[in-house]
């Protein structure tokens, strides 16, 4: 009896019908995608080169850039500034100070 | 830019000039086409496929537009972005497309309500007599009208099981689930729908 039931619901579940899809769908989406452009398949190098592209300089430009970071690091890498003449000023500016502070 | 044109119009006169079906093709075979922008491939895909995934949107959305309109859509998707399909991570072209269309089903349904299915929806086939042709109205309308009662995953494994005729390991993968799980949502499903077909059975 159960067994009946069982096959019974199956044969239903089977015998769903579903209302057709018109007779053009499959030329609808074939005629509907001819106008669509497709997004072109970019890999992971490709992705990085558009990237560096995109930062692309030209020439004039390459000579300032480069111009303005060796100015940078040569800023940079020069050690402080130890002449006599930048000490002699230094001390002259202490011993200024110094006569402040005894006045008060 | 130049040749990118020349590319492009190489490509149309070679989309005409070839066959529409290519049933020697696998669809793994369709799809590296696709990927390489053939229109013709794409058809081809379109030609051996749209029928079922209508089926199955049919399945979700009770309505031949929106389930024309999800079928058209999941399509179109794969054309403008053939990177979508990744075959070292799917298996299978239909089983990661049935995926597709369920989920855009499922979008369409969160938005959208279903229309209650009334007499006058259910589909009759007109070679059966008068009498037998009701019962069976009624019968089909009254199973629509259980399965629209069942959680989304119960819905879904008969709908791809019995309706689709998928095995069930195809099911499950198709949802992502264990074999024994699926089995159990099939089962739960039937539990439910004898009780509430018990008059139709």
């Amino acid at each position: 009896m159960n067994g009946n039931r069982d096959e019974k619901l199956d044969n239903m579940l089977r015998s769903r019908r579903v209302e057709p899809a018109g007779a053009d769908l499959a030329q609808r989406i074939i005629l509907k995608a001819r106008s669509l452009p497709q997004a072109p398949h970019i890999s992971f190098w490709d992705s990085m080169r558009q990237l560096f592209a995109e930062f692309h300089l030209p020439k004039p430009g390459y000579v300032l850039a480069s111009a303005l970071i060796l100015g940078v690091v040569i800023g940079f890498s020069t050690p402080q500034d130890r002449s006599p003449i930048a000490e002699e000023s230094s001390a002259s500016v202490q011993g200024f100070l110094a006569a402040d502070e005894t006045l008060l | 830019m130049y040749d990118r044109v020349r590319q492009s119009q190489l490509q149309i006169i070679l989309d005409n000039a070839m066959p529409a079906a290519w049933p020697d093709k696998d669809d793994h075979e369709l799809l590296e086409r696709i990927q390489d922008g053939n229109g013709q491939a794409f058809a081809a895909l379109v030609e051996r496929h749209s029928d079922r995934f209508y089926r199955l949107a049919y399945r979700y959305l009770q309505s031949k537009e929106a389930a024309e309109d999800v079928v058209q859509d999941a399509f179109l998707k794969l054309w403008e972005n053939p990177a979508l399909w990744q075959p070292q991570r799917n298996s299978k072209f239909t089983t990661w497309f049935y995926r597709v269309v369920v989920n855009l089903c499922l979008d369409l349904r969160k938005r959208k309500r279903p229309a209650p299915l009334d007499d006058e929806t259910s589909v009759i086939d007109e070679r059966q007599p008068a009498d037998e042709m009701m019962i069976r109205a009624q019968e089909q309308n009254a199973l629509e009208k259980a399965i629209g009662t069942l959680p989304e995953r119960q819905r879904t494994a008969l709908n791809l099981c019995f309706d689709l005729e998928l095995t069930n390991q195809e099911a499950a993968e198709i949802m992502g689930v264990r074999l024994k799980a699926l089995q159990s949502l099939i089962m739960r499903a039937k539990t439910t729908l004898k009780e509430r077909m018990k008059d139709y059975l």
